[in-house]
């Protein structure tokens, strides 16, 4: 649905979008609290980008926001959320491991001890559920918690070690990006290429697994293996997030931009590429929020820009967002409204004999039980939508009301006779039905029920149903069609 | 196409028995099912129906016993077996749209790392049109109704181009219109030679749909022609009967002497 | 690596905290084993329910909720501390309502988006504020249950109870047992069968709630002690164990309390022996146990089946 295609509603809806996003932007940027009290040199020194250490924040966020994002993707379509969380917290004690390895924070053996760890877990609970009667939530609770107070054992005895309170062990809770090095921007840089040309040569295979996993199994595709490839990709890209994001918190880089990517699109190749985008958004943004804001921890930042993300898609997402789905169906709303009132205007010129070309405000009133005022503002409606004029105390339909109104009345009426003929249903059941079905028929289901009912002229109740020519006939020559109506 | 050149049985199931958590679901299921076959599997719920063919497809672990399709392990063929799945065991919210959905009947074929090419699509496409969705091709799976869902299913398992197929309940949950299109794909499949597993969870079109009944009960009760099977007393014996397997069993296990059935 | 692992000096480990240093280790232990007792026995139903992701989730989303009590009431008071706890419950179980009902993300995600970043804002706003609140970020991941002996101590009728926080940890531990003992069945039939608790007038609903709102007092209690991560430990590792050893919950209860007890004095070794924090060191001696029950109870299994019986499958008939 590209903007250019956008109704004039979907556009109120975007334009209000944008200002909230800056609105909520220009607040945050005010609060001096979080910000140092030199803000402005900072700004210019972060896009000036002359730190070596914010070159390097900068790049590990948008490469940890490229992989969390891609992964996550797959771990929101496979229902996977509390797997990533277990996961991210089960590697806790392998990063103490790591650093116990050479008493130094040195990238690889705590990439690889996390690793470990974290196939452990996943073991751990699949063994779990396998031998015992503990459910796969209990078992993952279990492993998620016991880890992770080994790890934190680990933690604060080595921070009791002379050299462990350099370690740098803590960031690794809550994360901060400005600890990065120029090794570990290497090895995260080495495990994004992976996993991005993973997904892009496994596509096929990780796309029919995850939507059906026994289907895929059966036509060929490995589906164990697959899923165990996935694991060991999804465990790389949870540690390589570590640093920056935190063990606590790494699994909603996963979560929350794929979530908000899976409200914005009906494609699975588009939610990758949207998930992607958001991650490598929330990266920076958090990044940048820590390097302005006092060194606070970038883990937090990071998630709060990512649900930030995903608010904004759930509002104003243009199909499936809150805001969007309201507008639309207040439009649905007033449209009904609309085409009642052309009906009861049609009903009353009908009673007339289709003599007098246009309805007094009185009749309407009546014929609708409502005030006269009502009436008023209904014609009103209309003639704001070009469906008809008003003059001192009566409405004149425009040749486009005119022909909407004729078929509105045509749908009510051929309904009716369709049900009580080929349903069988009592023709004082039908109106209700009838009234709903009305306004919502397509013209090729109209065509299709003309025929079936032999191009009828009388409905259940001996009421005249409107043919084309009662449609058309009378159209001035002229009048074109306005898009979106009728 | 027809069956295999060598004249191999589809399907041979040779003493089958499966459990879920140390509890039977199938005992002892010797089955031989012949070629171009419109085969119904009927029997009570909890019989075994979704278990026995899940098991021949290897998606559930098999106690003991063993399962050959056209003489191989599935293992070994699996461009020959197609598969319709229940449509309860799927996300329809998933973003793929029908093409995407029965393009991955393709993927078996492709092997690791190929792209469906433009034959693939092609195969597609007339899989849809035989099931007469190919106008809906580019809509989302979640904007479709139970009858339509199960007709993008039939299309994958007719893209897989399989020569035997196993569908798991397709008529539930589905209108008039989709029932007959499905049965009348059914019978062009077997008229072309393919043979047909389908579990099915209702009596009276059971006895006019399949040429063949299987009638299950944690083993097999009955298997032939539905004329010759569906008769009262067998009817009984698989619906009624749950409670009567069960003690036959009990009285056979107390005459042995304290074995493990499941252990042979 | 040597310097890592201190030697393991029995006297120093095993004797003291419970001789010269009881006065200080005395009320560890004591809070230790009330925080794993009260949580143990909440968690048996958790587990039973198939909601240990609650536990998850609740734990989470209550930091902010006590983060901005201490904020606005510049107390540790109990009630802010509770209201505030509330509140955060409240949030997040309408946030996730928000989410996984009006759109398509699943609860799994839902759950995750909403308690994380609850999470996330309140460990900001910790961080921002770490000079006016007396919490620092990593003390909320394991808690500083080492500082109970040092709080001011409560005294009622001229009797010295112990440190505020182990006071109001065994209140609602009693409160926690007088409710199970005194809704007992209703708690054991909603759990089991809802449509049979529907019928003798006990409504799902209702305990559900219950449950969630004793879940969100018991967690903010031992917040102080565990943390918002080992207390997930706490909730599932009792009832894990004790399911392991027996099906009947009236063991599963008493199991758990032992259970405890057991992880608290662990605790307390770990901790004198590691210098490591001792929430921590509680949770891995909890987990010991579970590991040492969970290789009993397949060891036995072997044991069983080689020998060729039935054991206790349940076979046909």
């Amino acid at each position: 649905m590209s903007p250019g295609n956008w109704n004039r509603g979907t556009r109120i809806v975007a334009l209000l979008g944008i200002a909230a996003v800056l609105t909520s932007v220009a607040s945050a940027a005010s609060v001096s609290e979080m910000v140092d009290s030199n803000w402005r040199e900072q700004l210019a020194r972060f896009f000036s980008m002359r730190d070596a250490s914010l070159r390097f924040a900068l790049t590990g966020s948008i490469l940890l926001g490229l992989s969390c994002g891609l992964l996550g993707s797959f771990i929101v379509v496979r229902r996977m959320a509390l797997v990533g969380d277990a996961l991210s917290h089960a590697v806790l004690p392998g990063v103490a491991f790591g650093f116990l390895w050479g008493m130094t924070k040195d990238p690889v053996a705590i990439f690889i001890g996390a690793v470990i760890a974290g196939l452990m877990g996943t073991t751990v609970v699949s063994l779990l559920t396998k031998t015992t009667r503990i459910k796969a939530d209990t078992a993952l609770g279990l492993v998620l918690a016991s880890f992770f107070a080994v790890g934190l054992c680990l933690l604060t005895m080595i921070q009791n070690l002379p050299t462990g309170n350099k370690s740098g062990l803590d960031k690794f809770l809550f994360g901060q990006a400005a600890a990065l090095g120029a090794d570990d921007i290497r090895l995260m840089a080495i495990v994004t290429v992976c996993a991005v040309s993973l997904i892009t040569l496994f596509y096929k295979e990780l796309l029919a697994t995850s939507f059906d996993a026994g289907f895929a199994q059966v036509a060929g595709i490995p589906a164990e293996w697959i899923h165990h490839g996935l694991m060991l990709v999804l465990a790389a890209a949870i540690v390589i997030a570590l640093q920056a994001v935190g063990v606590v918190l790494v699994s909603a880089m996963l979560i929350t931009p794929a979530a908000a990517a899976y409200l914005l699109t009906d494609r699975m190749h588009r939610m990758l590429f949207l998930a992607g985008g958001f991650g490598v958004l929330a990266g920076v943004a958090g990044a940048f929020f820590s390097f302005v804001g006092r060194g606070l921890p970038t883990g937090p930042l990071m998630v709060i820009g990512a649900s930030t993300v995903f608010t904004g898609a759930y509002l104003m997402g243009p199909r499936h967002g809150v805001v969007a789905r309201w507008w639309r169906q207040r439009s649905r709303a007033a449209r009904t409204e609309r085409e009642n009132t052309l009906k009861a205007l049609y009903h009353v010129w009908e009673n007339d004999g289709f003599r007098d070309v246009g309805v007094t405000l009185a009749d309407l009133a009546q014929r609708r039980r409502e005030t006269l005022d009502d009436a008023l503002g209904r014609s009103r409606e209309l003639e704001r939508h070009g469906m008809a004029s008003v003059s001192r105390d009566a409405v004149y339909f425009t040749p486009q009301g005119r022909r909407r109104a004729a078929e509105i009345v045509r749908n009510h009426r051929l309904w009716e006779l369709y049900l009580t003929n080929s349903a069988n249903i009592a023709p004082d059941h039908v109106h209700e039905d009838a009234e709903k079905i009305e306004h919502v028929l397509g013209e090729k289901t109209v065509r299709e029920l003309e025929r079936r009912l032999d191009y009828a002229t009388e409905d259940p109740h001996g009421k005249p149903i409107p043919g084309p020519r009662d449609i058309h006939g009378g159209l001035a020559t002229g009048a074109n069609p306005r898009e979106g109506e009728a | 196409m027809t069956v295999a050149a060598n004249g191999a049985i589809p399907l041979e199931i040779h003493d089958l028995t499966v459990a879920y958590h140390k509890k039977p679901v199938l005992w002892g299921v010797d089955l031989e099912v012949p070629a171009g076959q419109l085969i119904g599997i009927i029997g009570p719920n909890g019989a075994g129906k979704s278990t026995l063919i899940k098991a021949c497809m290897g998606l559930l672990p098999i106690q003991s016993g063993w399962v050959k399709v056209f003489g191989q392990s599935l293992k070994d063929a699996p461009t020959r077996v197609g598969y319709v799945p229940q449509r309860e065991s799927v996300d329809w919210d998933f973003p793929v749209n029908v093409m995407d959905v029965v393009l991955m009947g393709r993927y078996g074929r492709l092997g690791l790392m190929r792209r469906p090419g433009k034959a693939d699509r092609e195969i597609a496409r007339e899989c849809l049109d035989r099931v007469k969705l190919l106008p809906y091709a580019n809509r989302q799976i979640s904007n479709l109704s139970g009858g339509q869902q199960q007709r993008v299913f039939l299309a994958r398992a007719l893209a897989q181009q399989a020569d035997l197929y196993f569908m798991d309940e397709p008529f539930a949950g589905v209108d008039a219109a989709t029932e007959t299109a499905i049965v009348t794909v059914m019978e062009e499949l077997r008229d072309q030679g393919k043979t047909l597993l389908v579990v099915h969870h209702d009596l009276p079109t059971a006895r006019s749909y399949f040429d063949s009944l299987l009638l299950l009960n944690m083993n097999v009760v009955a298997f032939g022609p539905t004329e010759s099977v569906f008769t009262a007393e067998i009817l009984q014996k698989t619906y009624g009967g749950r409670l009567t397997i069960l003690s036959e069993v009990a009285s056979t296990l107390a005459a042995e002497e304290g074995g493990n059935p499941l252990r042979r | 690596m040597s310097e890592l692992i201190p030697a393991f000096d029995w006297q120093r480990v095993m004797i003291d905290p419970w001789t010269i240093n009881f006065s200080l280790y005395g009320w560890i232990a004591l809070m230790g084993f009330l925080v794993a007792t009260a949580c143990g026995l909440v968690g048996n139903y958790l587990i039973l329910r198939r909601m240990a992701l609650m536990g998850d989730a609740v734990s989470h989303s209550v930091l902010p909720g006590l983060v901005i009590a201490f904020l606005l009431t510049s107390s540790r008071g109990t009630l802010p501390m509770f209201l505030g706890a509330l509140a955060a419950g409240i949030t997040a179980t309408v946030l996730i309502e928000a989410i996984h009902r009006k759109t398509r993300v699943k609860q799994d995600a839902a759950m995750g988006i909403a308690f994380s970043t609850m999470f996330a804002i309140g460990v900001l706003l910790v961080s921002l504020y770490s000079e006016h609140v007396d919490l620092d970020a990593d003390c909320v991941l394991y808690g500083e249950i080492a500082f109970i002996p040092l709080e001011p101590m409560v005294t009622w009728l001229g009797v010295t109870l112990g440190p505020v926080s182990l006071v109001r940890m065994g209140v609602v531990l009693l409160v926690v047992v007088g409710l199970i003992l005194v809704f007992y069945k209703e708690l054991l039939i909603a759990s089991f069968d809802e449509a049979l608790a529907r019928a003798t007038g006990v409504n799902p609903t209702w305990v559900h709630y219950a449950l969630m709102s004793v879940l969100s007092v018991v967690i903010v209690s031992a917040f102080e002690s565990v943390g918002a991560i080992l207390v997930i430990a706490m909730l599932i590792l009792p009832g894990a164990t004790a399911s392991l050893m027996t099906d009947r919950l009236a063991v599963m209860h008493g199991i758990a309390v032992v259970h405890a007890a057991l992880s608290a004095w662990l605790g307390i070794v770990l901790g004198v022996w590691l210098d490591c924090s001792i929430g921590a060191a509680m949770v891995v001696g909890g987990a010991g146990i579970f590991t040492l029950v969970w290789i009993g109870s397949l060891v036995a299994r072997w044991h069983r089946e080689s020998r060729g019986g039935w054991g206790d499958d349940r076979g046909p008939a």
